[in-house]
């Protein structure tokens, strides 16, 4: 027990300090690089507390994806070198932004309202018992989630799916362009080009070179 | 999976939706091959959800999905009305350069999600659906993307409708906390007594219904998305998405929380009031015909949120009274809008309908049976409508509810008013083109021979509508 209480601590360490890193770190590249750290931190909590599953999916989505995503976008952006500071200093007249004591204090407030939900949940006990979870012990979190999901919930399962489908076909909608002269590559041409339509033999004279009609 | 033919229009829908993005991928220039075959699926499903009426009500999917009643008279109701908006939107669609394969697609994708959303007895799949319709609908709006009004009216409901499901799920987390389920059947037998963690659940999921049918003071997003979507847009916008979420509201505020009704009572009572002044009063100054519907509906859906608030069966039938007519009429002004047009430019101010009535007779008369029956002028069907919203009201002796309605009428009446008399009797202007297509004639013939003749056979839809019992 004591080296699992060992590991929890050092997690939510690093996941406590990371989260505070995004915010203060001057450069917003590394505030992506922290907020992926805080994100793996998370994902090790939730596998140590037997949610392998959910850690699982939360690497994979993400740090694999979302925050993969957010990199390039703030590469792209050159936002890089934006200047970070507590407060709006009036004495220098570099660009500072003023959005570290707003998000101080939500994240001070958020902090008692997490506060206020351990303690309702810490002095009320029959909250826990009246959960009537069904969980067997033999079985893998992925399993009993799936065991679920495509039975009782495959409407809602399905429903997901169109959601997705409707999402793609939303973004292709709204930023697909046919361009005009846009020189396109056709599998199929290039594939039926046959040699005596592309290759011509020339006789070449000699000393006077070739003049081939484009 | 016994009971599946309960949902044979949904998965034909879903089937269909996929079947058509395919062959709009392989074959080359299919827009308008897909464009007809939508409608037709869309009939399909109509006689589909048409052979389901009279059957004994059934749950799926662990009581999760509810095919009653209600949900298959709103279902008709809303296949029946995407029928006619896409028949009367194809010439629009074509002049205005947005007749592409995804348009229909979006369309039906969306009608899916409203279905879900229609039948949907869990908070789950009530947000699936909800997501599904209103994420093609932000799609449907900035379609035309080269139109800066366009693209800004869709990242404007983009927006503020994340922002309005964020307050929705909260809600939705609130109600699973305390009532611990997601089910509407179960919360309603798990709610004992009244608990302020469920008041404010229900708060926050009343906020979110309310922006998707635009009911003060959660309107801000309908005058601008209105005016921006093309037209074709606008009138899916008024007529569908009200059907689908005036639906969860009956299904919402009288399935799980019938018992707290002290509670959420108040609040619709607001909602509707505030609604019904307010678009009364906004639409005086408008100009922009798209805009002042907007403000139209806005002031509409505070008259069937009226209905909602008493808290009888009476009610929400009048209620769900109310919205047929509501989309008869809206289909019809928007279909001789349609009408507006010179060569490929379509006019959308009230301005430009001045002294119609001199060169087109029979659409100007059109406009104005809309438009009285918009403003609930007997004997038309916008008097029925707001007559049996009246009933209901006084039956339950709210007058306070009741007056406000009857002068909020009085004050949209000018404004309708004003119209009639730019088309009768200011000069007039410029001549429109007369080569409509059928689709769109049909739908403008039918919906105006509909609210004029409504008076005749009243009971007809009173009788269907009588039989919604959920209380």
């Amino acid at each position: 027990m004591i080296i699992q209480s060992i590991f929890f601590y050092i997690f939510s360490f690093i996941a406590i300090v990371s989260a505070i890193m995004v915010t203060v770190s001057r450069n917003t590249v590394h505030s992506v690089f922290f907020l992926i750290l805080d994100f793996v931190s998370i994902s090790c909590l939730f596998i140590m507390g037997g949610a392998e599953f959910l850690g699982m999916i939360m690497l994979i989505v993400y740090v694999g994806a979302v925050a993969v995503l957010f990199l390039f976008v703030v590469m792209m952006l050159n936002v890089a070198q934006q200047e970070n500071a507590w407060f709006q200093s009036k004495k220098s007249k570099e660009k500072t932004s003023s959005h570290i004591p707003i998000g101080f204090l939500i994240s001070v407030i958020i902090f008692f309202e997490l506060i206020i939900v351990v303690g309702g949940w810490k002095f009320k006990p029959e909250l826990s018992t009246d959960l009537n979870l069904s969980l067997s012990i033999g079985e893998t979190n992925t399993h009993s989630i799936g065991s679920v999901l495509y039975t009782d919930y495959i409407h809602l399962f399905q429903i997901s799916g169109m959601i997705l489908l409707v999402s793609m076909i939303g973004a292709i909608v709204l930023t697909y362009q046919k361009r005009e002269g846009l020189k396109r590559q056709s599998y199929f041409k290039q594939i039926s080009r046959e040699r005596d339509t592309s290759i011509e033999i020339v006789d070449v004279e000699k000393n006077k070179g070739v003049k081939i009609d484009a | 999976m016994t009971n599946l033919n309960f949902i044979y229009s949904e998965l034909t829908l879903a089937f269909s939706i996929m079947l058509l993005l395919i062959i709009g991928v392989f074959k080359k220039k299919s827009s308008s091959l897909i464009y007809n075959l939508s409608i037709l699926t869309l009939l399909i499903i109509f006689i589909l959800s048409l052979s389901l009426f009279g059957k004994n009500s059934t749950s799926l999917f662990i009581n999760s999905y509810k095919i009653d009643y209600l949900s298959t008279f709103m279902k008709g109701l809303l296949y029946l009305s995407g029928i006619f908006v896409m028949l009367s939107s194809t010439r629009y669609l074509i002049l205005f350069q947005i007749f592409k394969i995804e348009y229909p697609i979006l369309l039906l994708s969306s009608i899916l999600g409203m279905s879900i959303m229609i039948s949907s007895n869990d908070l789950i799949v009530f947000y699936m659906g909800l997501e599904l319709q209103s994420l093609a609908l932000y799609v449907l709006a900035s379609f035309k993307r080269e139109n800066p009004l366009s693209a800004e009216s869709g990242l404007k409901y983009f927006v503020l409708s994340a922002l309005s499901s964020g307050l929705l799920l909260y809600g939705c987390s609130l109600i699973y906390g305390y009532a611990g389920s997601t089910n509407f059947d179960i919360i309603s037998s798990n709610i004992n007594s009244v608990n302020y963690g469920l008041t404010l659940g229900i708060v926050f999921i009343l906020v979110g219904l309310a922006f998707k049918i635009s009911a003060v003071p959660f309107h801000m997003w309908a005058p601008d998305v209105y005016q921006g979507s093309p037209t074709s847009v606008t009138i899916f916008f008024a007529i569908l998405p009200k059907i689908a979420a005036l639906t969860v509201f009956i299904r919402f505020l009288y399935i799980p929380f019938i018992n707290l009704i002290d509670q959420w009572q108040v609040i619709i009572i607001f909602l509707s009031i505030a609604s019904m002044i307010f678009g009364a009063v906004a639409a005086i100054g408008q100009k922009n015909l798209k805009r002042l519907m907007a403000y139209s509906s806005i002031s509409h859906m505070g008259f069937a949120l009226a209905g909602l608030a008493v808290g009888t069966n009476e009610g929400i039938q009048s209620s769900i009274t109310y919205m047929s007519l509501y989309v008869i009429m809206n289909l019809s002004f928007f279909s001789s809008l349609f009408m507006l047009k010179i060569n490929q430019k379509y006019y959308e101010t009230i301005d430009d309908l001045s002294g119609l009535s001199k060169n087109h007779p029979m659409l100007s008369l059109a406009m104005l049976v809309s438009l009285f029956s918009l403003a609930g002028i007997p004997p038309l069907a916008g008097f029925f409508a707001k007559f049996y919203i009246f009933m209901a009201v006084i039956e339950q002796e709210m007058y306070f509810l009741a007056i406000v309605g009857l002068l909020s009428t009085v004050v949209a009446a000018f404004y309708y008013l004003r119209i009639i008399k730019t088309i009768y009797f200011d000069e007039e202007k410029q001549k429109y083109d007369k080569d409509h297509n059928l689709g769109l004639k049909l739908s403008l013939i039918l919906s105006t021979l509909i609210i004029a003749t409504y008076f005749i056979y009243p009971s007809g839809l009173i009788s269907i509508i009588s039989k919604i019992i959920i209380i």
